[in-house]
């Protein structure tokens, strides 16, 4: 029989009772081929690979790494909060040493949610990866960890959730977002002023194959893990870069999936996006599992596949190539990008859109710019939907200044704001502010 | 009446029961080199003085296949595999005619590169030029598309006395299983063929006319004239009739154990309100997962005859048996001497327990006492952290929704059945390590011989059906046919109940529709582009394992007779 090299835990939960919409593409029947193939394949026969059900997220945990307005049961349904279990039953196996690595093969996804939550983005509610990074940091200290998110759609939510944290370097390569939803993930985007370069955006061009895809990790998101060095390294792993995926247009296949994970090696996998699920779910999602336990995954082929129609133009592999360079030295000597500054306060100032939801978030951010530590920074936020409300929150490091300051918002009176949520890193006080 | 006999590793038990009382029980040591014979001792003991035309049933749990596989005493079988892409199907290689032929099938049935009929020639051509008769086709995802194993079976036409077609044994998915279980079931076909002949024989020797069947590894059993094409299902049935034993003997309708301690080794089995948990595909067999249906047994090497050493890192019992206790003339101290040091038990002669466990004692500067209890709580120690294991992982088993995970009862059993020799000396040993009421019923040493007596059949089907293309499958009756659109779940439902049902009835097992449980019944919207194609339904649906009586209160006076 085969044997894993290194062990792998999957968490397999499909919610088969859970869609946005009977016909949305994420229905019911995402997983439903995958878990054929799986049980076809025997892949719980192999010795090492063993499968577990998740746990369920919490409000707590699910406020460690969001200000959910007006609150978390707004925003989440059970099936969230199973998805985030998922994650974080993916990362109790690794950290326990259960485990040497995982792949939470759950639904639905989450790289879309941002810091703030009204509602859906993306197919979205809450950011799956981020519950789960909070947990591991609330249980096991803090970690540098690395995201490497492998989903064709720019990972928005979890890029802005980490935006200003130094220990947690968030890599996205997807297609280009000139040519797909979100429509950002640019290499300007590269980190908050106090986490410069610890965002790093990869944008492909449409119809890049397994070799340029390849050849970016290997060149610009390979070296950059080796600087860094995390603790963990994470593979949000949407698989719409399939070339049969119905809402992108890249040209990536299940062997190209499987190789990436060999030559990544992520410690936890998260499934996000993916949306071919009789074409591509089964094979991608088999390769996953066979490259991460180390086994032999050269026969996973889809029926379809064609090596010579599936190669990238040269037009597209030298452009890939000629990319690589500058992405490597944005993140070694990141430039400042233009930021507004008020006072003593960094000011975002967004407009959201919340596509599933139809919502229009407008958001103010302050970031205190301290030089005792990552600032105290707050968030203003109001909707289509719902009136002003505030979100505060100190790092983990919070020096006393800002962990005064941030708390005489939080328990202020007499201000405007319809609710008002706390995300006290340094304490591990994640509350709302009790209504007047 | 109903007769129940046991064919263990040990003992063959034997029991005789006219409704839901118990009229005779027997125990003698098993002849394994003639099964027939032991059959044969047992029905003298127990039939004396009863009158066999009134016997209805007589239910066998045997280990005659189980013994021919782990021994490799069985019959060469040409092995006709299609793979495709996905783990290579070498990764399954059995037997030493094990033949890929190059077709490939998809998860939805798609044929994607049709059967290599040259190749399938040449293959069978191979395996008959070295005399193979019984054969073996499997190819991945078969319960889809029966197309590629039909197609090889019909191949093989006379040139095979046998052919095992894995879709027709289990309509589950999982293609390594299929392949083993498929290739064991030809495998150990003439050797049940044949023994299944001679027990006819015998059984008009003893003027038995009753209808007699086999029991299998999931506690229910199967006609004789069925068992004889799916031979392999009768792998493993020992523990299942023990489990069926304490449905038969106990009022068991919560969470529950059952711990049956042998002479080396010890069974576990968990009850969920009453129902004996199932493998969650099949059981494995000499290293080999299959598809074959089972009670979940956990299995620990300690037991009566466990020898007790000493080494680095202090008293160990089990798993090693060099022979039977040192009380009966054994060569080495054992778990069942150690009771007897204790005086918790006064098995054989005593005196020669004393003397072997003070002897290994001596030699590491210990008394015979500590040693003793050093041994019994080791082992006490090891049975009780399996059962709290196998709790938890019961209770951590993957479901694939949000309703299951949110209306998930844990399983958490308060009372602990102990059967088999030693049961009632371990009672209060377990009473003061688990926080569990231990209950050893009387009779537990027929227990098994009961459960095989009182089972009835246990049977199971797979529907899938895709009503964009038009299909439905029920791979293990060997029906694929067309469905109207508007086929949906509760048609499936229904149709799987009508089907099982008239399955059953073939066989000559009269079935009430209420017996049968749905327990896997999903719909999910198939769609193409963004609208609903169509549906894909899929339903299980099963007759659970249980006993037709429960033995009345009264029946601990029936003597056991036999030499065991």
């Amino acid at each position: 029989m085969l044997k894993a090299t290194s062990s792998l835990g999957v968490i397999f939960f499909p919610a088969y009772d859970w869609a946005i919409s009977p016909t949305h593409p994420e229905r019911e029947e995402r997983l439903l081929y995958t878990q054929d193939q799986f049980r076809e394949e025997g892949l719980f026969d192999i010795e090492g690979i063993s499968e577990h059900r998740p746990l369920f997220a919490t409000d707590q945990d699910i406020m460690r790494a969001h200000f959910c307005f007006p609150s978390v049961d707004a925003i989440c349904t059970e099936s969230h909060r199973i998805s985030a279990g998922g994650a974080i039953q993916a990362a109790r196996l690794v950290l326990e040493q259960e485990t040497r690595r995982a792949f939470a093969l759950v639904r639905p996804p989450g790289h879309h949610a941002m810091k703030v939550v009204h509602g859906n983005r993306g197919f979205c509610n809450i950011n799956i990866e981020a519950v789960m990074v909070e947990w591991i940091r609330e249980h096991y200290g803090r970690k540098r960890i690395a995201i490497v998110d492998t989903d064709c759609h720019h990972g928005d939510g979890t890029q802005d959730v980490y935006w200003h944290d130094p220990d947690v370097l968030f890599i996205s390569m997807h297609q280009d977002g000139r040519t797909l939803y979100p429509g950002s993930g640019f290499p300007n985007e590269n980190g908050g002023p106090k986490a410069l370069g610890r965002t790093i955006n990869i944008p492909l061009p449409p119809r890049t194959g397994d070799e340029g895809y390849l050849y970016a990790l290997e060149n610009v998101v390979l070296p950059i893990l080796a600087d860094f060095k995390p603790d963990l390294v994470i593979n949000s792993a949407g698989q719409d870069n399939h070339y049969s995926d119905p809402i992108t247009n890249m040209l990536f296949s299940a062997q190209g999936y499987a190789r990436l994970n060999e030559l990544l090696k992520p410690d936890i996998a998260v499934l996000e996006g993916g949306y071919s699920i009789k074409g591509a779910l089964p094979y991608v999602n088999l390769g996953i599992c066979l490259a991460m336990a180390g086994c032999d995954y050269s026969g996973v082929r889809e029926p379809d596949y064609n090596a010579v129609a599936l190669r990238e133009e040269p037009d597209t592999l030298d452009y890939i190539k000629q990319s690589c360079g500058p992405l490597l030295e944005g993140y070694l000597h990141p430039a400042m990008g233009a930021f507004e500054k008020q006072g003593d306060y960094f000011i975002r100032e967004r407009k959201i859109f919340y596509d599933t939801d139809g919502i229009l978030e407008k958001q103010r951010e302050e970031l205190k710019d301290c030089d005792q530590c990552r600032g105290l920074r707050l968030i203003k936020t109001s909707s289509s939907r719902i009136l002003p409300c505030l979100g505060v929150e100190l790092p983990i490091e919070c020096c006393p200044a800002c962990e005064r300051e941030g708390y005489e918002q939080f328990n202020r009176k007499n201000d405007d704001f319809l609710v008002a949520q706390l995300l006290d890193q340094k304490n591990k006080q994640y509350r709302y502010r009790p209504p007047r | 009446m109903r007769i129940g006999i046991d064919i263990g590793g040990t003992h063959t038990d034997g029991v005789l029961i006219d409704g839901t009382r118990l009229v005779a029980a027997a125990k003698i040591p098993t002849n394994h080199d003639h099964l027939l014979e032991s059959i044969s001792q047992v029905l003298h003991l127990i039939l004396d003085g009863q009158d066999p035309a009134a016997v209805s049933a007589l239910n066998l749990s045997t280990t005659l296949t189980t013994n021919a596989i782990i021994t490799g005493k069985t019959d060469p079988v040409g092995m006709l595999v299609a793979g495709g892409p996905g783990i290579a199907p070498e990764t399954y290689r059995i037997g030493d005619h094990f033949h890929l032929i190059p077709g490939s099938l998809d998860h939805l049935g798609s044929e994607t590169a049709p059967l290599d009929v040259g190749q399938l020639e040449q293959a069978i051509a191979d395996c008959s030029a070295q005399g193979v008769k019984r054969f073996a086709v499997a190819a991945k995802f078969s319960p889809r598309n029966p197309v590629h194993e039909n197609l090889m079976r019909d191949r093989l036409g006379d040139r095979a006395d046998f052919v095992s077609t894995g879709h027709l044994i289990s309509g589950q998915l999982n293609f390594g299983r299929r392949i083993h279980t498929a290739y064991y079931n030809s495998a150990v076909w003439q050797i049940f063929r044949s023994f299944a002949t001679a027990l006819t024989a015998s059984l008009s020797g003893f003027a038995l006319q009753c209808e007699v069947n086999i029991l299998k590894a999931d506690g229910g059993t199967l006609p004789l004239a069925r068992a004889q094409d799916a031979p392999v299902q009768s792998i493993f049935s020992g523990p299942a009739a023990s489990v069926m034993g304490i449905l038969a003997i106990t009022a068991a309708s919560t969470d529950l154990l059952m711990l049956d301690i042998g002479g080396t080794t010890s069974d576990i089995a968990l009850f969920a309100s009453g129902q004996p948990l199932l493998e969650r595909e099949g059981i494995a067999i000499d290293g080999h997962p299959t598809l074959v249906r089972a009670i979940h047994v956990e299995s620990i090497g300690i037991g009566g005859d466990s020898l007790i050493s000493i080494d680095a890192n202090g008293v160990r019992t089990g798993p090693q048996r060099l022979g039977p206790c040192m009380a009966t003339g054994g060569p080495a101290p054992t778990l069942m001497d150690a009771l007897n040091v204790l005086g918790l038990a006064a098995f054989g002669e005593v005196q020669r327990s004393c003397v072997g466990i003070e002897a290994l004692a001596a030699n590491h500067g210990l008394t015979g006492g500590q040693l003793a209890r050093e041994a019994v709580d080791t082992a006490v120690n090891a049975i009780s952290e399996k059962i709290e294991a196998l709790i938890a992982h019961v209770n951590s088993k993957p479901v694939y929704t949000i309703h299951e995970i949110l209306e998930d009862r844990e399983i958490n059993p308060k009372k602990i059945i102990v059967i088999g020799g030693p049961a009632a000396v371990f009672r209060n040993l377990l009473q003061m390590r688990l926080d569990m009421e231990v209950v050893v019923p009387p009779l537990h040493r027929v227990a098994n011989a009961i459960g095989a007596a009182l089972t009835r059949s246990t049977s199971h089907l797979t529907l899938t059906a895709d009503t964009t293309k038009g299909k439905l499958s029920v791979p293990l009756l060997g029906i694929f046919r067309s469905i109207p659109r508007s086929f949906n779940l509760d048609t499936a439902i229904e149709e799987a109940k009508t089907l099982l049902k008239a399955d059953l009835e073939q066989a000559g097992i009269a079935i009430q529709a209420d017996e049968i449980q749905i327990t896997q019944a999903d719909s999910f919207n198939m769609v193409e582009g963004s609208y609903t194609s169509g549906k894909n339904i899929r339903v299980v649906a099963q007759v659970q394992p249980a006993v037709i009586a429960r033995l009345d209160a009264g029946f601990a006076e029936v003597h056991i007779t036999g030499r065991p």
